[in-house]
């Protein structure tokens, strides 16, 4: 294995484990909150579509990237909203959230660029390029701005008065409720936030690695993020961690393809899901979830 | 009275309230709703031919139903039919392409290859689930994806037609056909079997023991548990049979419709089974009923795409839209019954 094969490794990891990075950092922040995130995938697709339309019709990627993000977080809030004023099933919920998601996206689809499976080309990130890497410097830094958000994010839950009452939240909303505090208003803000972080890992997915939209591009990625999480122990290094293991199964896949003749494609494609399923089954069990996590309060 | 308003926040209520967001999403595609639903009926209910087309989509859908009605009644939120589906439509494809046995045997014989296809992949999410408490809706997805890139494999590589140009096993023998209800559609006895299942599992969750366990695990798991009810038997149990249904669904589509496996099997009917299930309350009479207006919408939806130029995503748009709307019901109803 050459140099140049194991830089390309290193890259295609880092592109290919940025959306599941946000995507994970969402899921820790919703759980911890006390709240189910299956509508990670549709929110990514939120974000990843809305930045495409943003930026066609603006033409400047930036907006797009702060469209995709706000619009993630909103469906992030619908969940919220459903999840604690309505009390509604959070995970019944957030899989009419990933079908509404995928479905409007294909139909917008039609509507914005009369086409199906696929949008226009549109501005992305871009940037000049990086040599050593070889991608762009918008791409690296979306990229480094996401392993931030993990930093961030590690200060805001454990550091913070509003970080720790978010945690009391997942483990005994009954406490906070007794210290005078709404635990809903917390929960709430805390799926916002996790919208808004996987929209960014969707954006990042449409616009900052790539330069367009097309159909169900998400590919489970939502869902591979929640098993991050359970992987990363509900912790934001952790989950980022995990996030980038399965980002390497999937850089793997691609760099393999068409290298090793002796393992099918389909079986090189099935590496991340498989990866997901073994690290499901090999750590679940011996961590605990937040007390109060997917309970209605 | 209160019996009416009842009935009104049951399904017929939801009904309503779709046909209202239908409306919207039609006047949104820049068409009008009447013409929308005209075409939408007339393409789903048309004729009998027609008709035939939808109670065809109505079987597709009824099988996963039924089984993601099986494991969400256990508490389980299998998610994966689509998987299973699949899975349970290889089997059938895989050994009908070369096993050989006189008339009508040979059709059980794939359904229950269709069956056990199913049970297993699902099987497999349940028995992480109980050996190792892996979250079954990450898992299950997930074997959605390593089925797909599984069957798509098997049908361009080790099982692939010599004679076929596309991906997809080599056709059944004529024998393995499942009887069609009306000549020359895609009609077939399919249908009764899907809802003599229907019968079936409300009888079971009505009036067994087991179904009665089944049901305990879904509702009240601590109870369950301090009854002894075997907790980890049934929830992979549960989760086999569950699969094990929607398996069945799909050697149902192959040994009626396709006569061969390849992965066009599904249009996502995994997926829009779990709308499905929910509509139909979860209740194996009422996903029938359900699976029938989602037959019409699946059918009616592509001659509405044609004739009023109304996407068919729009109609996956408004599934989306119901299964938030009933998540909400149900609060909606529990919250009148018990006085504030």
């Amino acid at each position: 294995m050459t140099l140049s094969v194991i830089l390309t490794l290193l890259a295609s990891t880092l592109t290919s484990a940025i959306p599941i990075v946000c995507a994970a950092l969402g899921g820790v922040i919703s759980e911890r909150s006390g709240i189910i995130n299956i509508g990670l995938e549709g929110m990514m697709t939120a974000g990843a579509f809305t930045a495409v339309i943003a930026d066609y019709y603006t033409g400047s990627p930036f907006v797009g990237l702060i469209a995709g993000i706000v619009a993630a977080a909103v469906v992030g809030y619908v969940l919220g909203i459903a999840a604690t004023k309505f009390k509604v099933d959070q995970i019944v919920a957030g899989i009419g959230i990933n079908v509404l998601a995928y479905a409007g996206a294909a139909y917008g689809l039609l509507l914005v660029f009369d086409q199906p499976g696929a949008s226009k080309q549109v501005a992305g990130i871009g940037g000049p390029n990086v040599p050593v890497f070889n991608l762009s410097a918008g791409t690296i830094a979306l990229g480094v701005f996401s392993l931030l958000c993990a930093a961030g994010l590690t200060w805001l839950i454990y550091r913070t008065p509003w970080g720790l009452r978010v945690q009391a939240c997942g483990e005994n909303p009954h406490a906070v409720k007794s210290a005078g505090l709404d635990p809903l208003k917390y929960r709430l803000v805390a799926v916002t936030i996790s919208g808004a972080l996987a929209g960014l890992g969707g954006v990042f997915l449409s616009i900052g690695y790539l330069n367009f939209y097309s159909d169900q591009m998400t590919a489970g990625r939502g869902f591979i993020a929640l098993a991050a999480v359970i992987f990363g122990r509900w912790n934001p290094y952790g989950a980022a961690g995990a996030a980038l293991f399965f980002g390497f199964f999937e850089a793997l896949q691609s760099v393999l393809q068409g290298q090793v003749s002796w393992l099918p494609a389909d079986a090189m494609t099935a590496l991340p899901y498989i990866a997901a399923l073994v690290a499901l089954a090999g750590v679940t069990g011996k961590v605990r979830a937040p007390a109060a996590d997917g309970v209605p309060y | 009275m209160k019996r009416v308003a009842n009935v009104f926040r049951g399904p017929v209520g939801t009904l309503l309230f779709v046909l209202i967001a239908m409306s919207a999403v039609m006047l949104v595609a820049g068409s009008s709703p009447v013409d929308g639903f005209y075409y939408l009926f007339k393409g789903a209910l048309g004729g009998p031919a027609e008709i035939a087309e939808t109670l065809a989509q109505t079987t597709a859908l009824l099988f996963p139903s039924l089984g993601i009605c099986l494991a969400f009644r256990a508490g389980l939120f299998n998610i994966g039919a689509e998987g299973q589906l699949m899975l349970g439509g290889l089997a059938a494809g895989a050994i009908g392409a070369h096993f050989l046995a006189p008339g009508p045997l040979i059709v059980f014989v794939l359904l229950v290859a269709g069956f056990v296809g199913g049970a297993l992949w699902a099987g497999l999410a349940g028995w992480m689930k109980a050996r190792f408490a892996a979250n079954e809706i990450i898992s299950t997805l997930m074997l959605n994806f390593v089925a797909l890139n599984l069957a798509n494999y098997l049908v361009s590589g080790p099982l692939k037609s010599p004679l076929a140009t596309g991906a997809e096993t080599a056709p059944l023998p004529p024998a393995a056909y499942l009887p069609t209800l009306i000549p020359d559609t895609r009609l077939t006895i399919g249908l009764l079997i899907a809802l003599a299942l229907a019968g079936i599992l409300q009888f079971v969750f009505s009036r067994t023991v087991f179904g009665f366990d089944l049901r305990a695990l879904g509702e009240a798991p601590e109870a369950a548990r301090r009854n002894s009810v075997p907790i980890k038997r049934m929830t992979w149990l549960a989760m086999a049979l569950s699969g094990g249904v929607a398996g069945l669904g799909g050697a149902v589509i192959v040994t009626g419709e396709l006569h061969r496996f390849n992965t066009s099997l599904s249009p996502g009917y995994g997926y829009t089974a779990i709308a499905v299930a929910l509509v139909g309350d979860l209740h194996p009479l009422w996903i029938c009923l359900a699976a029938f207006v989602f037959g019409i919408l699946e059918a009616g939806g592509l001659a509405m795409q044609a004739s009023a130029n109304v996407p068919k995503d729009a109609i996956h748009m408004i599934e989306g839209i119901i299964i938030i709307v009933l998540a909400a019901r149900r609060y909606i109803a529990t919250r009148t019954e018990t006085p504030a």
